[in-house]
């Protein structure tokens, strides 16, 4: 996901261990990530979007997690809520895009 | 380990060509009063304290002399001894992962953590018990602050302007959201509910409106005492609302696509163990014209889709129900409450609400029900009108600045019409609509305006926290700060004061009582 030409990409490499919910992983490195309901699939705050062919590699979606996807704020095909998804190994050089407010 | 990248576009609120280019200076200390304590005003003092610190470090806004700027006071000012306003008051006790957003904005008020290296200090403090417009007014916070940001969210309901909407068992769902939640102002109302759910379970509760805090009321109805035992619901409502109401029943004038209602809200309603969740077929069918169907194939449908879905499921399996249980919770479409009719043995108590059948009409998008001139009445011990809340202006306050249509402050992006340096933040600046998250975007947008318009501070000396400290003093106020909110916070969560291991707390619903704590 590569925005227009004059828009600013802020990019964090950070090494994430196997295992932590990506939620956490942005607040280990002080990444502007919400997560208003602390990861309980209560809020939709910490949507992220991931690359397809890791998307595809996610582990199912829990009805709940659809069901507040559904208030996400630009949501995408292959959208995710940050607090439900977990380091594997496979992610490794992943790239996961924080979706963009307008601010 | 894993290296993973996270990307994000750079934040407008940092951007260097955001501002202008001219050098301007700001004063090295700037004081900030925000008026309430909900999500918008702590989204907007975590958002507004995060950029300031962001530009300095990054050395951003050289073109700017905000490097001048060094500190950055935040005072919150909340009506209640407590904060959070309807994360407290509004969601529903039995939602307590929602609530969990209080333990982030609890992070604002905590000393900042003095390792970090900051070029800016910033501050947040809570003046709670502090009613802007009665114990001190917006002038005199001007006075006293260099920016004032008005988020005290909305204090009234929109009436459906109807007869016999005054007659004993019509309220709003404001009013029995805020007494089952146990806010001071509405623990009157309980002796009124009391008397008209006198017996829940042979009472008819009818609910008007489609947004989630119809939903919240009619599955708190439905669930009684067993269902609530274990939540943060005041006491005083698990009393009179017993073992559950045995039959409520939610309604609105458009079709089940229309409705504001969010399919979390709709699929607990369809779990709930001793209580069935009655759809009709025939309204569904009723509602899907051509124009439904286009609205359900159009872009960002998806939610649409799912809550089609799910009340199609619904009404199959209602269809179909062989079990009858206890209680029920029905939810009705294109029904528009036309009157509330008196009991037979009672003219001053409701009794039914009449109900005119609608039809779709328009365009995808722009739906209206148009009455049909058939009618229908539905049997109610009581009523809620819940059809939203409404902002209105705080006493004193300039009334040309106000939309009483929309129950709004008039603002562009979140800076309030011709008043210099207030703003307006949440529901009072964009009315009553979205979810706790939808306040982030919306603080985002108003602190951009706030930082635009720093340059127009004027340079002189203000008090600030002190000038408000005295001024409250002055006037015999006694304000409670974060640490006396602890304190009550944590006479709440006193095991002696808990039915049950699992409650979170037993919320005090007396303003004394709180101030006690101290
Ligand atoms: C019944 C209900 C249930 C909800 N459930 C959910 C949910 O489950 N999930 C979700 O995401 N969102 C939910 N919401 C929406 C969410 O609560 C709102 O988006 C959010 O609270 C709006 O924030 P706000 O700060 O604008 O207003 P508020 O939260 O209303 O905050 C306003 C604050 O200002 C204070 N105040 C008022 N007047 C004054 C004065 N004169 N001086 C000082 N202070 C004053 C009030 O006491 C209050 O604390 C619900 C809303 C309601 C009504
Ligand atoms: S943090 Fe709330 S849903 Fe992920």
């Amino acid at each position: 996901m590569q925005a227009g030409a004059n828009r600013q990409i802020s990019n964090h490499t950070v090494d994430a261990e196997v295992g932590k919910n990506l939620l956490d992983i942005a607040h280990d490195n002080n990444l502007e990530l919400e997560g208003a309901c602390g990861g309980e699939l209560a809020c939709a705050t910490c949507h992220l979007v991931f690359e397809q062919d890791i998307y595809d590699s996610l582990p199912e979606k829990e009805p709940e997690e659809d069901d507040m996807l559904d208030l996400a704020m630009e949501l995408t095909d292959t959208s995710r809520l940050g607090c439900q998804i977990c380091v594997t190994k496979d992610m490794d050089g992943m790239t996961v895009r924080i979706p963009d407010d307008g601010y | 380990m894993s290296r993973i990248n996270l990307i994000r576009r750079q934040s407008n609120l940092t951007k260097k060509s955001y501002y202008h280019s001219t050098s301007i200076s700001l004063k090295p200390k700037i004081s900030v009063a925000i008026v309430g304590s909900g999500p918008s005003a702590c989204y907007t003092a975590k958002y507004l304290s995060s950029t300031l610190k962001q530009q300095s470090k990054k050395g951003l806004l050289t073109g700017t002399n905000i490097d001048d700027l060094e500190r950055v006071d935040i005072d919150i000012m909340e009506k209640l001894p407590i904060p959070f306003g309807l994360v407290r008051m509004g969601v529903a006790p039995d939602h307590p992962e929602v609530k969990n957003v209080e333990n982030d904005f609890a992070q604002l008020f905590a000393p900042s953590d003095s390792e970090k290296e900051e070029n800016i200090e910033s501050s947040i403090e809570f003046f709670g018990n502090v009613g802007v417009g009665t114990d001190v007014s917006v002038e005199e916070l001007r006075s006293l602050y260099d920016v004032v940001v008005l988020a005290y969210g909305c204090e009234s309901d929109r009436k459906l302007g109807i007869p016999g909407e005054d007659l004993e068992g019509v309220y709003s769902a404001r009013e029995f959201v805020s007494w089952y939640n146990g806010h001071p102002d509405y623990v009157h109302m309980g002796e009124k509910f009391q008397k008209v759910l006198h017996d829940p379970r042979n009472s008819s509760v009818v609910v008007v409106g489609q947004g989630n805090v119809a939903l919240d009321c009619a599955r708190i109805l439905a669930k009684g005492r067993d269902g609530l035992n274990d939540t943060d619901i005041a006491k005083h409502a698990l009393e009179v609302i017993g073992d559950g109401v045995k039959t409520t029943t939610v309604l609105g004038r458009r079709g089940h696509v229309q409705g504001a209602f969010t399919i979390k809200e709709l699929r607990e309603l369809t779990k709930l163990g001793d209580t069935d969740f009655i759809v009709e077929m025939s309204e569904l069918e009723a509602g899907n014209t051509e124009a439904t169907q286009a609205e359900l194939d159009g872009k960002g449908a998806r939610p649409k889709i799912r809550i089609d879905k799910l009340l199609r499921d619904a009404a199959e399996k209602s269809g179909s129900a062989s079990s009858k249980k206890e209680k029920q919770v029905k939810l009705r479409f294109l029904l528009n409450p036309t009157e509330f009719l008196a009991k037979n043995s009672d003219h001053t108590r409701l009794g039914q609400v009449r109900c005119e059948r609608t039809k779709l009409e328009g365009e995808p998008g722009h739906q209206r029900a148009v009455g049909t001139g058939g009618f229908e009445d539905i049997t109610a011990d009581m009523a809620l009108v819940s059809i939203g809340y409404k902002g209105v202006p705080l006493p004193g306050m300039d009334e040309s600045n106000f939309d009483f249509k929309r129950g709004v402050v008039k603002n562009t992006h979140g800076k309030v019409h011709g008043v210099e340096n207030t703003f307006v933040s949440g529901w009072l600046k964009r009315g009553p609509s979205g979810i706790i998250g939808t306040n982030i975007v919306d603080a985002k947008d108003t602190v951009s305006s706030i930082i635009k318009d720093l340059q127009n501070v004027p340079e002189d000396e203000i008090e600030g926290r002190y000038g408000l400290q005295t001024l409250l003093a002055k006037k015999k106020v006694q304000y409670v700060d974060w640490d006396g909110f602890l304190k009550i916070d944590k006479e709440e969560k006193s095991k002696t004061r808990l039915r049950t291991d699992s409650q979170p707390r037993e919320k005090f619903t007396n303003i004394d009582d709180m101030l006690k704590c101290l």
